[in-house]
């Protein structure tokens, strides 16, 4: 490197050093940090001692981590291609030439900025089983299904059930998926118009369009929605930690690795076992976003790029 | 009094990932005196504004030296070293009104508030940014390109710097605009009395400004000449080619014996046509003597190309193809044996048809001998 | 922008506001509840509305939290903290990975990109320790100093806004007599200034909204955001007076909306730019 290469390089370095620190602190420490203490045992109030893969063995037994391994994956699989379709579905109704577009972006969007506090104690009331509003609205039409079918369902009570606590959570979570349909919508008008009037004049209905312009064009959006969903979705725990008071829900039915992860830290002050379930989060989620950008990429279409 | 020397001046781009190393300037030596406009002309890409910039120390030198005034300044930051530069894209400052733009430099050298009120109010007069508008309180965004070019150069004048740097400073502007900036730049120069470099890509600016012209071709200097010595005696064929519009005819042939000791040069012809022959001068063919019997080309320009052929000239023979009347003068588009040919006339009635078969008469007493193995002239 | 016409025009203006209606319940039914009285809360069928609105149900539910103004002051003191710090510091960083030319950058930002994919529960078991060692733990440190080291997220957003400034400005202010401190502060910034609003937003929006953090760094009531101080009431009291809870959700929600319709357009704006970069 020559002089000025040199004088360069520091320059950039001295620039970046907030973030250089940060990463040091923040990023690459913990990790190795999470290795090492994964195979101790540590509580923090004392030196971490060597167990070898003792924690590893004790996760691979522990029924609860399995739950919360199957609750989380099951949450990002159901969860994610839902409030895809949605936020997609609704920018595509927003980006007809309506009256009110504004307006309409902003009532979508508003529910994602309701702070995850606010979020979880109004759907714990809005799910509540015998007043809550969800099953007011639910109860005339599945009355008139009893009616004409004969049938007997009940409205659920949906955080003291097991099998519907995790379905609670999704709904919620779709009521704050605005921020995906802002995106989406702005990358709905990026799609220059000539595209659809071409496409018009050789003679596509409006469904072979939005399969051969619409969804193309948009690709990369929903691409890097997607990753950005997994990552989230994976590290869930306010939502689900408040909406149960604190807990897991019914049956450990809303426990997931964030969660557990909390719990064995900061509830038995388990840090060793914590750092094991916090590599396989990471795990986990690199997994699942490379598995995405491995069968992503192919499909993704980048113009101009 | 500034003068920049510029010696053995390398710039290379190291190999990087799929593309190979790039000699961007190739051992780049002229000296521009001081007040001298000097104009660096050339296609994109041949090292015309690299060696601007390694002036205006914005890239850095790889190899050689730059010397402003006799001292050595390749290690010396920018802002010390008392240069100027007007950018191609005018590189004002959008939020900050035109005062602020014009101020700017000389707040950061610590001027004195006064001195520089009074610096950026005659800069402005001499600019027009005065009148009929005052435009100093207005944002660039709130100016047409004209005028942000003329604030560009304001902010260049109040540093009053040793020398101006120009990285094609027209090329935004429309054709007319172009045309009166560049008669401004040419007062100011003489105004201002100081040293200009002047990077362009468009021959005619680099003709109608220059005091002396720098051609550059592939990061390597083609020739160094006042603009009519490039334009009657071009170093090569690129040159030739280059400056001029429209550019000079090249005939491809050979030089043959002819009597009186005299050289006869004979078209090259593939066609069954009567090849272009024209007779040298006693004093031409002496010094010519030793290409007898071989390949050379001959360029001379379209106005050397008469649509009376007299009998003193020799002529040529073509086919016309197309007329196109300027107004002042008209040229004419013709194809000889294997040749295109341009000829420049200030005849404007000539009741010529296309397609129609005519000749010229061909003034060789300036033209230009090149060899076509070297690309280098041989006798201009 | 008015791409293709729906072959069904009233079909997507019905759904469309049938889903407006829906979205917009769950606010609705937050206010009616916050201003009904206990009993009515319990009434089946539902009431829409309060018979009375019970504007004391908001001072009431204040008192149930406890120092509400206190967590107030709090929560403003760490956002304010975490938004300077933020801002300066991402846009710093961002300055080297976008205005200067040198080796090793693409490397070093792909690592930035790469940092963006650990999320917070991964390593906060270790970020608990380094806090705990230096003494940290109960304190408002945790909360604000990390804000100052940059993060990724901002970084990038800010680093596309800046690649967008042409580079002619950098170097006229170069010649101009800037040092590279000086082109930072005085022409990037000041340009930059929409992208800077945007990050503010983000980044005290993250910080009001922060659950986790607080939960996990402070020890002392005092010391509680409203975030925190919301749970506890959520915790402590006995039986469930949805009226307060939604009363107290309320006031919590509301300087985030008040900051939303105040700079709408900034913010929508930062939201598409960042799923599109």
């Amino acid at each position: 490197m020559t002089l000025g290469e040199r004088r360069n390089v520091l320059k950039g370095l001295l620039f970046i050093s907030p973030w250089i620190l940060g990463f040091l602190a923040f990023n690459l420490y913990p990790l190795v940090a999470s290795i090492w203490f994964s195979l101790c045992d540590y509580s923090v109030l004392s030196q971490p001692v060597f167990l070898g893969a003792q924690n590893y063995v004790d996760l691979w037994r522990d029924p609860v981590f399995w739950k919360a391994l199957r609750n989380t994956v099951l949450f990002a699989v159901v969860a994610i291609p839902l409030s895809t379709l949605l936020s997609i579905g609704l920018a595509i109704l927003l980006n007809q030439p309506i009256a009110g577009q504004g307006i309409y972006r902003t009532i979508f969007f508003l529910p994602s900025l309701v702070p995850a506090i606010s979020l979880a104690i109004l759907w714990q009331w809005m799910l509540n089983g015998p007043m809550g509003l969800v099953n007011s609205l639910l109860r005339p039409p599945l009355q008139a299904i009893n009616a004409l079918f004969g049938s007997h369902l009940q409205a659920p009570d949906w955080l003291n059930d097991p099998n519907f606590a995790l379905w609670g959570l999704i709904l919620t979570g779709l009521w704050g998926t605005g921020q995906a349909v802002v995106i989406y919508l702005a990358g709905l008008q990026e799609v220059p118009i000539e595209l659809y009037e071409a496409a018009e004049l050789d003679g596509t209905n409006s469904w072979q369009r939005f399969l051969h312009i619409t969804l193309p064009m948009l690709s990369p959006v929903i691409f890097f929605n997607v990753l950005m969903s997994i990552i989230g979705a994976l590290q869930t725990f306010a939502v689900p930690y408040i909406l149960t008071g604190g807990g897991d829900g019914p049956g450990r039915s809303l426990l997931f690795l964030a969660t557990y992860i909390y719990q064995n830290a900061f509830d038995y002050w388990n840090m060793g076992y914590a750092s094991a379930l916090a590599l396989c989060l990471f795990v986990l989620i690199i997994g699942l976003s490379l598995i995405t950008v491995h069968y992503g990429e192919k499909k993704v279409h980048y113009s101009g790029r | 009094m500034a003068k920049v020397l510029i010696e053995n001046l390398y710039k290379i781009y190291p190999a990087e990932k799929g593309r190979p190393e790039k000699i961007a300037v190739d051992n780049a030596n002229f000296e521009i005196q001081d007040r001298e406009f000097m104009v660096l002309v050339g296609p994109s890409g041949c090292g015309k504004t690299t060696t601007l910039r390694m002036v205006a120390g914005l890239e850095e030198i790889t190899r050689g030296s730059i010397y402003l005034d006799g001292k050595k300044i390749n290690e010396v930051p920018p802002k010390d070293r008392d240069i100027a530069m007007v950018f191609q894209n005018y590189a004002l400052y959008p939020h900050m009104p035109v005062y602020r733009n014009m101020a700017f430099g000389l707040e950061l050298r610590g001027v004195p508030k006064d001195e520089i009120r009074r610096r950026v109010d005659s800069a402005a007069k001499i600019l027009g940014l005065l009148e009929p508008d005052n435009l100093l309180e207005r944002k660039p965004k709130a100016l047409s390109g004209g005028q942000r070019q003329r604030v560009a150069l304001g902010r260049a004048i109040v540093r009053k710097p040793k020398a101006f740097l120009f990285d094609e400073p027209l090329s935004n502007l429309d054709a007319k605009m172009r045309v009166e900036t560049r008669t401004e730049i040419s007062k100011l120069h003489r105004q201002l009395d100081s040293t200009m470099i002047y990077v362009t890509h468009d021959q005619t600016e680099a003709m109608t400004m220059a005091d002396r012209i720098v051609v550059m071709r592939y990061g390597k200097i083609q020739q160094i000449a006042a603009p009519l010595e490039l334009y009657h005696r071009p170093a090569n064929l690129f040159v030739a080619g280059f400056i001029g519009s429209p550019p000079m005819n090249l005939l491809q042939g050979t030089l043959e014996a002819a009597p009186n000791g005299t050289l006869e040069f004979v078209e090259k012809v593939t066609s069954p046509h009567l090849p272009f022959r024209g007779v040298l001068s006693t004093d031409t063919s002496r010094k010519l003597s030793s290409r007898q019997g071989k390949e050379v080309i001959l360029g001379f320009r379209p106005e050397q190309l008469h649509p009376n052929a007299t009998s003193s000239n020799p002529t040529l023979q073509g086919i016309l193809e197309v007329v196109e009347p300027m107004g002042a003068e008209t040229y004419l588009y013709l194809k000889t044996g294997a040749h295109s040919c341009i000829c420049r006339t200030t005849e404007t009635d000539l009741g010529l048809k296309e397609g129609s078969k005519i000749n010229l008469g061909v003034d060789l007493s300036r033209a230009v001998f090149f060899d076509p193995k070297t690309e280098e002239t041989i006798l201009t | 922008m008015k791409p293709t016409h729906s072959s069904f025009p009233w079909f997507s203006r019905l759904a469309l506001i049938l889903l407006g209606v829906l979205f917009l319940l769950p606010f609705f039914w937050m206010v009616s509840t916050s201003l009904k009285p206990l009993n009515e809360t319990m009434k089946l069928p539902l009431e829409w509305l309060p018979t009375s609105p019970q504007w004391h149900n908001y001072p009431d539910a204040m008192k149930a939290m406890g120092p509400f103004w206190l967590y107030a002051r709090n929560s403003l003191f760490l956002a304010f903290l975490n938004v300077v710090g933020t801002v300066f510091s991402s846009a710093l960083v961002a300055y080297g990975f976008s205005r200067l030319d040198w080796r090793g950058r693409d490397t070093c930002f792909f690592v930035l990109l790469a940092t963006m994919m650990i999320p917070f529960p991964v390593v906060m078991v270790p970020i608990y320790g380094l806090f705990r060692a230096l003494g940290w733990i109960g304190t408002f440190q945790p909360l604000w100093v990390p804000a100052f080291l940059a993060g990724a997220f901002n970084v990038f957003l800010l680093r596309q806004f800046f690649l967008s400034i042409p580079k002619d400005l950098s170097e006229a202010a170069r010649i101009d007599g800037c040092s590279e401190f000086r082109i930072f502060w005085q022409i990037i910034l000041p340009l930059a200034k929409p992208a800077l609003l945007t990050v503010a937003l983000f980044q005290f929006m993250a910080t009001w909204n922060d659950f986790l953090g607080p939960l996990i760094f402070l020890a002392r009531e005092e010391q509680y955001t409203l975030a925190l101080g919301l749970q506890a009431l959520q915790g402590t009291i006995s039986g469930t007076p949805w009226h307060h809870l939604m009363a107290a959700s309320t006031l919590v929600l509301l300087p985030v909306l008040v900051l939303f319709f105040l700079t709408q357009r900034t913010f929508i704006r930062g939201i598409a730019t960042t799923g599109l970069k």
